[in-house]
């Protein structure tokens, strides 16, 4: 578990890891997205861009299971798969860093990360009253938070209360990193962060590209997209207007789109 | 990424612990408990405080609200509250002793003073006592839970159900002929002459909460819950079930004092407890836990119940009115809490 390398579904053959497919959400009379599509292929980086109230935040949580479309399809790796719950797409191999992180202050760095998935020693009297297994924790976080090239942090044990925004940010990639084994959902991941750990945070999103996860990453930076991304998808009045490869993009394709003209390529 | 001779995170917690665990709040209040026994056995005429059986009885007296403080601990650390259970553990006592006494004999023969079923009755009674309580539980938690009404307001509406409902099943006047035998074979018998019965069964509950508030996925899903539900739930946590839980084990507490102050008093006392919850409360936040959830202590909680009652006894012995009491609890209280949340302030900036 952890920081292993991820646990693919090899034997499937579909050439992407998770498609939504004409998802449908309203909020009361808000129409947050009307047939919004999404593909994204193991090991790509997919940036989804556009304006405020787009639909991209509702696109990632209902992919992550925290909200369920009213009409529209998800597949993962081939299948059609109604995603019940977040535990539901944990088990699918889906995290999710949010934009608010979704930490628990008062708990150390080491319980966050395992949060909802605490190993436990043996108990006499099964997973209730058995103990949680600390040096476990303690270690798979240590040695994934090593790998995420966090180096200002000098113990797990310290309450994340007490940490930085930058390191608190760090800290959730971390977590989604590790236990991750079919694809990260990112929303604003380097909202808060400085310059130094806005490229740690980059450059942990290539090295899970790189095992294989396929990243979905929401971001208002478009430019660093257009050089971090491998496919860069344009939402719009919740829809998906366009799907593209990032490098056949530039800064102006894809501000052309998000303001509503149309995607490159595309007859008038 | 990873730069060269960085410290490894999780070797600096190594050398603190002793530290911290000294500098922590359930030490600083096992310190200022020994402090007034101390102060109280020099003052008193005599040592009269020292002695064993006024130990003991300050023990006997503190079982119950230890007992609840201890259940208030596990709610409070989710970041909920329960007004109710002085008011549960009223109408369950109640309950418990209906049941007591009526599997025990017939109307005559208890009036009689004699139970010829009373091992049944003891059972029926302690069963009827935990399923009442437990039972008032569930429906706070579901409350809270599915009509998504804040704890403070449901526990307070209940707490004046309970009390009304106990009035009502007991016709405003306390269950007659709870059998004496409750009291001198246990409520104020002690082990050894020296460790009270009701104290005892508190210890082992306390004890086994302990460990699951501080060693189990159960006690670190609470603490989670109390410091951020959002954090949790996107965990994977179900806290509506897991506070629903909680209350419930908060409601069979309640339901394991009601019995214990049974066998304490060998009756009802339909009007009293109004204060134990506020009591319990404060032990459980003077004991270093927050207020605001997230962060929790038995062993705190369990310590600070200590002090109202230690003071109470000794105050009394020093011949100084007992409901001072009530004066320096209330502003130790109030202190706590302040240090409390300048201290989360300060953690915060």
């Amino acid at each position: 578990m952890g920081v292993e390398e991820p646990k693919r579904r090899t034997a499937s053959k579909a050439e992407f890891v998770i498609e939504a497919i004409d998802i449908v959400k309203r909020f009361g009379h808000v129409q947050a997205l009307a047939g919004a599509s999404l593909q994204v292929r193991p090991g790509e980086v997919l940036a989804l861009v556009g304006d405020n109230g787009a639909g991209k935040s509702t696109l990632a949580k209902i992919i992550c299971g925290a909200l369920a479309p009213d009409a529209g399809r998800l597949v993962f790796w081939g299948e059609t798969t109604a995603v019940t719950s977040i535990r539901h797409a944990q088990e699918l191999g889906v995290e999710t860093v949010y934009q608010d992180l979704a930490l628990a202050p008062d708990l150390s760095v080491a319980e966050n990360m395992f949060l909802g998935r605490e190993p436990i020693a043996r108990g006499l009297l099964g997973s209730w009253t058995a103990a949680l297994d600390r040096r476990k924790m303690r270690q798979a976080a240590q040695e994934a938070i090593r790998a995420a090239g966090i180096t200002t942090l000098n113990s797990v044990d310290r309450s994340v209360r007490d940490l930085s925004g930058g390191q608190r940010q760090a800290i959730a990639v971390a977590r989604a990193v590790m236990w991750a084994t079919t694809a990260i959902l990112m929303d604003e991941p380097t909202a808060a962060l400085g310059t130094k750990q806005t490229d740690i945070v980059y450059e942990s999103i290539r090295s899970a590209a790189a095992r294989g996860l396929a990243v979905v990453v929401i971001s208002h930076d478009i430019p660093k997209m257009l050089t971090l991304a491998d496919r860069i998808a344009v939402m719009r009045q919740g829809r998906t207007i366009s799907n593209a490869p990032a490098r056949d993009l530039t800064l102006t394709d894809v501000v052309t789109v998000m303001l509503g003209g149309r995607p490159k390529g595309e007859a008038a | 990424m990873t730069e060269a001779a960085q410290p490894t995170p999780g070797a600096a917690a190594e050398p603190g612990r002793f530290a911290a665990a000294v500098r922590s709040t359930p030490v600083g209040m096992a310190v200022i408990v020994i402090a007034l026994i101390v102060i109280f056995g020099v003052l008193s005429p005599n040592g009269a405080f020292f002695r064993i059986s006024n130990l003991s009885t300050i023990t006997l007296n503190v079982a119950v609200t230890m007992l609840l403080a201890v259940g208030i601990t596990f709610v409070l650390a989710a970041g909920e509250l329960d007004l109710s259970i002085g008011s549960n553990l009223v109408l369950s006592s109640v309950i418990a002793a209906k049941v007591l006494v009526a599997v025990s004999g017939t109307h005559e023969q208890v009036s009689a003073g004699e139970y010829p079923n009373l091992a049944l009755g003891i059972v029926a009674g302690t069963i009827a006592a935990v399923l009442a309580a437990t039972l008032f539980g569930l429906i706070n938690g579901l409350l809270v839970t599915r009509l998504r009404i804040t704890s403070f307001i449901v526990t307070l509406g209940t707490m004046g159900i309970g009390t009304g409902l106990a009035y009502v099943v007991s016709n405003g006047v306390n269950v007659p002929n709870v059998p004496r035998v409750l009291q001198t074979d246990f409520g104020v018998q002690k082990l050894f002459g020296i460790a009270p019965y009701p104290m005892i069964v508190v210890l082992i509950i306390s004890g086994v909460l302990w460990y699951v508030l501080r060693a189990t996925r159960f006690g670190l899903q609470t603490l989670a819950i109390g410091s951020s539900r959002e954090a949790a739930e996107r965990a994977g946590i179900r806290s509506s079930r897991h506070v629903l839980i909680l209350f419930i084990l908060m409601g069979s507490l309640a339901g394991a004092a009601a019995m214990l102050d049974l066998t304490r008093f060998a009756t009802t006392n339909i009007g009293g407890h109004q204060t134990t919850a506020l009591a319990a409360i404060a032990a459980v936040v003077i004991g270093g836990t927050s207020l605001f959830g997230g962060r929790a202590t038995i062993a705190g909680s369990m310590v600070a119940s200590l002090i109202p009652v230690i003071l109470g006894t000794g105050l009394v012995i020093l011949g100084v009115p007992s409901f001072y009491q009530l004066i320096v609890v209330g502003a130790i209280l109030i202190a706590a809490v302040f240090i409390d949340q300048r201290r989360r302030e300060r953690l915060s900036s």
